[in-house]
Order: structure tokens, then sequence, then C-alpha cells
């Protein structure tokens, strides 16, 4: 009786492995904050969710990351496929058990890492088709294959193989087959997964640049019933304004008590817009990636430490940012690193690439954490303003594809 | 005993118990306790610290410094710090004008907790020999971007300025395997005492808040060839002694049975010997060293070992097989083993993870793999110093701990195992290359058009888990980066390689099925 009252209530919605219940919107933009219950405790949407590829982020141990905040981080089916494999993650009990992570993870279906780095991958009705490297065998990956692989990994969330094609491919026939495929690979995917009770799975929205065909998609899926939503395909590429306007276009349409989550986006600014436009969950290995690099993201840009300039610079990453690197010493678990001895160590000791990952992780989970204090206190289009307003040097410097989107939901960043 | 008020305030040793001077057995193992001036520690002996590379304990970030890693103090060297980059050839070094809040610009700059005692020596552990040697007036050193020349001038203002909590003077060394000849050996002991005596002669402020206290370099030459500088130090250096740092274990029987070292005998010696296994720890130990510094501990590391040894060893029937050092991680037999990586041990590591898991990590090429070994690995030795004390500190001590000691030997395996896994990149400087080496790091890819091809791949197609979202802009930017990865970057990339296993492997994976159809 409890599940059914729930079920029928305005702002929360239950299904087997996970409850959704919405706290605010915001009531210019189509922002909202949310609380995700899933089967490893509940999780603040919106939420940016970093990119731990082969079961570990990036030289972090899982204390460091479960202490930045995180608590829903990703992994790469396709490569827990090969490393460990099925047999080893059977055995240790699953991915949670394997990298001693008592918080959720969500997995992507594999087959787009398949498509994108196999040759001779060709993706037929029955799966993706491509020759074994190693002795040219030829193989077959179904969604079956990839349900199961996601069913021993034990994820909380897991993604539906999707036929994924590049949004700025002009074969529109191929575009809607793609799409339509997609659909019928989510029947087979809902049929093979073994274990609806403990581990939620997401349908994938595809249709291209097509926003008549992504609509049509919005609705084969929402019919579905999945869980949760993901908006896939994109940030391969296209234009940010046809990237904004897909996503503002799917959200729309989705129902409001499902987390929708915009795949693949990581750039801050693509959060800020994306929550503007109504979606809730992000990942992408970009923060994680740029952090090898010497790079660290701040509220005032991206800096490169490994640049001379920053050799004698004894401020910290980012004055004013609380994570354990740059908040001021006398902070409990503060280490009072500074510039200087990030860029004396940067591409030299691995310590460095670790100190800007946390570093970075930090900041994208602050940005949602304080994203959704403003949906919260209904003051999201300050926070959208005061964003660009520390990133830009001045107003004509804005990005126009984020005017524009932003413009769409009713904030204009170039009033006050 | 308490050593005289003429040691300076910079650190206080106490030995807890030693042998009794006893003629026979001059050379003991010792029970301490050192002591820093202003700090809250204290430094139970025998025991080790850590040696750095650039200033951090190689993949151990500071904070899990602070929470894990069972250490009293770190090494670090000067050349670590002084490099000149290409861009900026006069630079002068940024740590030099590092704010210190505590006054020590060296912790400072470093981030290093400051319950962590800092040693500073002038090169790395163990040092690359340089092709040039040294001067009457300087050190040839290895730098990030080449050899330097340091002068005894600059080292003691480099000193000053850093302020570590111990420092140890420049000794002339030639860092090679062979046995100097006596007559570089003679010359090394001069210089190295007139150096020291110059170090002395122009401390500029003994009162500092923050002092430093100095280790007396004493070289691994015979006592021979060295008595002269050792009685320079007994006799007109000591009240400004605050410990030695000892080259080669073997000068301690003479130090000890020597009456007239009284005071020096007082002090504490840290070993920068490079002692090859635990079985030189011990026979070190015997000898008396209080303090070592373990180069092998970042290397088995870095070569997928976990260690698994203690001390007391544990009792075992004659018949059994010699146990091993330690265990290499990297093999598949770990694959599914949920145990800690050695029984008992109580490190982050083996808490809260697996071998399943390290093996994983190693397989991967995954930094935190190396991460997680080297908790471990000093967890285990900051545990085998202190089942050390422990057993010295019985009534019977001295007996007990050569007891344990012998079955030690008897029971584990002199040699530290060799790991299978792939290590860490080598940098520059780490190591001198000599003509007709091979590689010492694999290529990221093996070809340069695959590895664009995977770059645009990606910048074009991006989605979960893969790379950013793109702007119009960046698929350049990316494939920028992949090419950077080629050449040098902060860590490892996850490989995104194709499956190097045939089809029999990919289906046992539950990767794929062989496709009837074709």
């Amino acid at each position: 009786m409890w599940a059914a009252r729930r079920m029928a209530s305005t702002t929360s919605a239950s299904s087997a492995a996970l409850t959704f219940e919405l706290v605010a919107k915001c009531s210019t933009t189509r922002a909202r904050a949310s609380i995700l219950t899933l089967p490893h405790g509940p999780v603040n949407l919106p939420l940016f969710m970093p990119v731990a590829t082969q079961a570990s982020l990036k030289g972090l141990t899982p204390e460091q990351l479960e202490d930045t905040g995180c608590r829903l981080c990703l992994n790469n089916t396709y490569h827990l496929g090969l490393r460990p494999g099925q047999e080893v993650l059977d055995a240790v009990g699953g991915a949670h058990k394997l990298q001693g992570w008592n918080h959720n993870i969500l997995t992507d279906s594999g087959g787009f890492q398949m498509v994108s780095l196999l040759k001779l991958a060709t993706i037929t009705e029955e799966g993706v088709r491509f020759l074994s490297p190693h002795d040219g065998t030829p193989m077959l990956l179904t969604p079956e294959h990839s349900m199961s692989l996601q069913n021993s990994i034990g994820s909380d969330i897991m993604m539906q193989l999707d036929d994924v094609l590049v949004t700025t491919s002009p074969d529109a026939a191929r575009m809607r087959e793609a799409m339509e495929r997609s659909v019928r690979w989510l029947d087979r995917c809902i049929a093979a997964h073994k274990r609806p009770d403990v581990q939620n799975l997401f349908c994938i929205i595809q249709g291209g640049l097509d926003l008549e065909m992504r609509r049509e998609c919005c609705r084969e899926m929402v019919a579905r019933d999945t869980p949760g939503i993901a908006i896939g395909g994109l940030s391969g590429g296209e234009a940010k304004d046809d990237f904004c306007r897909v996503v503002a276009c799917c959200t729309e349409l989705l129902p409001e008590l499902k987390p929708r989550y915009v795949m693949g986006i990581g750039y801050p600014e693509d959060l800020v817009v994306c929550v503007a436009l109504g979606a809730d969950m992000f990942d992408c290995v970009w923060p994680t990636r740029t952090a090898r690099f010497g790079n660290a993201v701040t509220k005032f840009g991206v800096i490169n430490l490994k640049r001379e300039m920053y050799a004698g610079d004894f401020g910290p990453i980012e004055e004013g940012c609380g994570c354990p690197c740059c908040r001021p010493i006398e902070q409990e678990g503060a280490m009072g690193v500074t510039r200087a001895f990030v860029h004396h160590n940067a591409a030299k000791e691995t310590v460095s690439a670790h100190l800007l990952t946390l570093h970075n992780v930090w900041y994208q989970l602050n940005l949602m954490r304080e994203a959704r204090e403003a949906v919260i206190a209904d003051k999201f289009p300050a926070f959208a303003h005061e964003f660009f307003d520390r990133l830009y040097p001045d107003r004509k410097s804005y990005p126009s594809w984020a005017v524009t989107a932003l413009r769409g939901v009713g904030i204009d960043l170039l009033k006050p | 005993m308490t050593t005289d008020g003429d040691v300076p305030a910079a650190m206080t040793f106490e030995l807890l118990k030693s042998v009794p001077a006893s003629a026979a057995a001059a050379a003991a193992a010792r029970l301490g306790r050192l002591a820093l001036g202003g700090r809250k520690s204290v430094i139970d002996t025998p025991n080790y610290f850590a040696i750095t590379s650039r200033g951090v304990v190689p993949h151990v970030s500071p904070d899990n410094v602070a929470r894990h890693l069972k250490t009293g103090g770190a090494y670090m060297a000067l050349e670590d710090f002084i490099e000149r980059p290409q861009q900026n050839l006069e630079r002068r070094p940024p740590i030099y004008d590092h704010p210190s809040p505590n006054g020590r610009p060296l912790h400072s700059f470093t981030a290093l907790p400051t319950s962590l005692i800092t040693v500073l020596s002038a090169r790395r552990l163990p040092a690359v020999p340089a092709p040039l040697g040294n001067s009457n007036r300087s050190v040839s050193i290895f730098t990030s971007t080449g050899f330097q020349v340091l002068t005894t001038k600059d080292y003691q203002a480099a000193v000053e300025a850093l302020r570590p909590d111990i420092a140890i003077p420049l000794a002339d060394l030639t860092h090679k395997e062979l046995t100097p000849t006596s007559k570089r050996a003679l010359r090394m002991a001069e210089r190295t005492d007139d150096w020291v005596r110059e170090w002395f002669a122009d401390q500029p402020d003994t009162n500092s808040p923050n002092p430093i206290a100095t280790f007396a370099p004493v070289l691994p030459v015979s006592y021979s060839l060295q008595w002269e500088y050792i009685e320079r130090l007994s006799e007109d250096l000591i009240s400004h002694l605050s410990g030695l740092a000892i080259y080669d274990a073997d000068i301690l029987p003479d130090l000890t049975s020597s009456t007239s070292y009284g005071n020096l005998n007082l002090l504490p010696r840290l070993s920068v010997a490079v002692p090859a296994s635990p079985h030189h720890m011990l026979r070190q130990v015997s000898l008396g060293m209080d303090l070592f510094t373990l180069p092998f501990l970042n290397a088995v590391s870095d070569a997928g070992i976990a260690l698994t040894f203690s001390f007391p060893p544990p009792a075992q029937a004659p018949s059994s097989d010699i146990l091993p050092l330690g265990i290499d991680m990297s093999s598949t037999e770990h694959q599914t083993s949920l145990a800690p990586l050695a029984a008992n041990c109580t490190c982050y590591a083996c808490t809260n993870h697996h071998a399943a898991y390290v093996q994983h990590l190693l397989s991967a090429r995954e930094m935190l793999g190396w991460t997680l070994l080297q908790l471990h690995n000093h967890a285990v030795v900051a545990a085998f110093f202190a089942g050390v004390r422990r057993t010295l500190a019985q009534e019977d001590g001295e007996a007990a701990f050569e007891a344990a000691r012998a079955r030690f030997y008897a029971v584990y395996d002199p040699e530290l195992p060799a790991g299978t896994g792939e290590r860490p990149r080598a940098r520059g400087y780490h190591f001198k290359s000599q003509g007709g080496e091979g590689k010492r790091n694999k290529p990221g890819w093996s070809k340069l058009d695959e590895a664009e091809a995977e770059a645009k791949a990606q910048a074009t197609g991006a989605r979960a888990g893969d790379v950013a979202g793109g702007e119009e802009s960046k698929p350049d930017a990316d494939v920028a980066d992949a090419l950077q990865r080629l050449l040098v970057s902060g860590g490892i990339d996850t490989p995104v390689t194709p499956p190097d296993a045939d089809a029999e492997e990919l289906c046992h994976k539950g990767f794929a099925e062989v496709d009837k159809q074709q």
C-alpha cells in the first residue's frame, strides 16, 4: 500500500530498485533538485559522475573519492569485460567488491567503445559484429552479452546497448535505423536483464540532431517505463546550439519523476546549461583526464599548471576552493598544496596527477552541489549569471550557444 | 642515558638500551628515542624514513601520507628541487622563496604533514653517478634537466633557506659500486673533513626557533682511510653534531670498539647505506644502526611486489619451504583472491582492499595499484621495526633479538622477488641512460598513426566515460592531448586499445561470442 501511495505522489516515484524524489523546481528555468535513492544509497541531483574506467579513479583511493562527496561513479563495461573479465567479476562478487566501493556504480553498455575502437566492427540487428583483433575470428557482441556482463558487474545503474551513430552523420535513413534498432535492443535488454530488483536499467534516447526523430524515440522509450532515461549520441562534435536543442527537446517530453542523464557531458558550462534545460545527471572523463595533463578546472577557467608562470606561484590551485588540496592549511584534512608544488611534479611524479584529479573531481561535484542549492533557494538564474560572470572576462565573450540556450528557458545572460 | 647539554636543541636522542660496552661485543643493537626540539614528533628507534622523489613519497599524495603512511620522516634530495628549466635557465629555484608559516619551507613546499620530520641531503637515494665527479669545492648533482655543479656554499645556503629538521652536509662520494682506490678514498676523507668543518664555521644562526640538526656523513671507505676525519668529528665538532649519516654500516664495529669515541657513539645513526633487503637491515640493526632509509621499498612497490615478512619471524618447522619476502601481485593466481596482501596486516590496503583488486589494478596499469602497494609495503616495514624494538625491549632483549634474527635468516629467502608486472614510467631524473641500452618505458602505442586515429575516433564520437563533450574546436585539442600522452603525461591513461585477446578468451570472459553466421 505504501508503495502504491508513493507511486501516486506528485513529487516522488519508485521502481523496483530506485526512488526518485523531486525536492524543488526552479520557477524560471527547467532546473530541478531531487534525491535519487539507489541500491547503494541516496544521491542528490543534479549530479556529476566521475569516471573510474577500470574500477579505479586515476590514482585516488575509494576513500579519497568518497571524501569528495562522490556517491555515484562510473565504470566501463567494455574495460571490465576485458579486465578482469566476467568470470573474475562473478567470483569476486561484482565491481563494488572488486574496488572496495560501497556506494553506487553506473556502467555504460560497452557498445560504443566496441564500435569506435574496433576497425572492422559492423552493426547488424543481432549485435555488433567484429573480427577478433588477435586471430581474426568473427565475433558477435549482443545486447544480451552486455546485460549479462553488467549483471556480473552488479552496477546500480546499467545502460542498454544502443546503436550509436555520430550525430553529425548526414545519412538520415541510417540514423532512423539506429534509433529504431536502439528501441528494439532496449526490449532485448529488458528481457535479458536478470536482476531488475537490484539493478536499474536505463534506456538511451537516440535520433541524432533530428528533433522529430528524437521525439519519436522519447515516446517509444518512455513507453517501456525504464527507471531512468538517458539522452545519448551527443557530445560527438555537433554544434553546441544543436546539442542544446536536442537536450531541451527531450527534457520537455520526459516524465518529470524520472532521472534524466545526458551522457558524456563534463565541461562546466555544459553542465550549468544542461541543468537549466532540466537534465539531472552527467558523466565525462575530461576533468580527470585533463588533470593528468596538468590542468586544473577552476571557477575562473582552466589553468595549465605545467606552464612556467606557475613555478613560483605559492597560491592554492584555486582560491576559495574547499577541496583537500586548496582549503586553508588550518582546516581539518587540508594539505596546503600550492600551484608551485603541482607544477614541480606535473608530468614527473604521479602525485601531481592525483592532486589535480582530486581537485577537479571536487570542483565538478561542488558545481552541481551549488546548482542544487540554488534551485532549492529558487535562485538558479542568479547562480547561472554568477557562474558565467566569473568564467569570462566580459559578457561579449559569453558563448552564444549558452546565451541562446539559456534564453530559451528564461535566463538572459546579457541582461542583469 | 641522555646526551649532554652541548647537543643543539634541534634534537635529542636518548639511548634507552644498548649492550654494556664489553670489549667483545662492541657493536650491538640498541633501542633509542629521537625527539625534535619544538615538535611533538618522537621517533622510537630502530626505525626508518621514507625516501621521496621530488619531494613526494612516490604514488602517495600528502593526505594519504598523513592518514596511512606509517613513517616518522622523509628523506629528500636537494637535486630534486633545483633544476634549471629550458625556458628559464636563470631561474632561482622557487622552493627557496616558498612561504612557510612554520618556518620550514621544505616542509611547506612539499605539503608534507608536519608530524613527519625531513632529512635533506644533496643527492637522491640511490644517486645517479655523475660523469664529471666532484671538485675541491663542489659536487656534481643530477637534476631533471641534467647535471649541475653544486658548491659547498650553495648547498649550505640551500639548507639554511629550506630548514629541514635534519641536514646531511656534503660528502665527497663517488656513488659508484666499485670501491674507490686508496688515493681517491683519502681525498674523499680530506674533502669531507674540509667541508664539514666549513659547514660549522659558517653556521650563521644557531638560535633559530626552527633549528636544523646536523648528521655528519661517515664515508663508505675503510676506517683506516678516514680515521682522522672521524677523530675530528669526535673531538672538535661533537658539540655541533646531532647524529651521523652512515654510508656503509661496516664502519660501525670500528666506531664502537674505540673507547675514544664515547660521545660519538651516543649520537643517533642514520643509515644511508642502501641495504638491499631485510636481511641487511637486521645485520645493520645488530651493528647498532638506529635509522634507515630504504630505497628498495619504493622499488618493490613499482615492481608490483607486496612485502610479506615480519619480525620476529613466524615459527616454522625446519623441513618446510623457505618463505618469500614478498609476493608478486601481478600474478594471475591472485585474480579472485579476497585475501589481504599479507595475512594479519592492518594497513589501509589490506583492511579496505584485497589481492584481487591489486592484481586487477596492476594488470590494468592503474596508478592506484602502486599507491596501495606503497601504503602496504611501508606498513610492513614499519611493523618490522616495531617488532625489532619490541624484541630489543624484552628483558633479555639482546639475546632474543639475535635468536630472532638467526631464525629470520633461516626462514626467509634472502632475495626480494622480482616482479613480473610492468613498472610505472621511468622519468629522466631516475636514471642516466647508457649507450646501447634498450628502452626503459614501453611506448604508449605501437604506431603514431594508430594513436592519431584513436584520438580522432574519440574526439568525434565521445560518450559515456570516453571523452569530453565536444565543442567544434575540441577535436584538435583531443588529438593533441592523445599525442601528448605518447610523449609525456602526469600519469598513465586508460588503455583504450582493442582487446588483446583471442576469440576463445573473449568468449570465456563473456565479452562476445563467436559469430556463427560468418
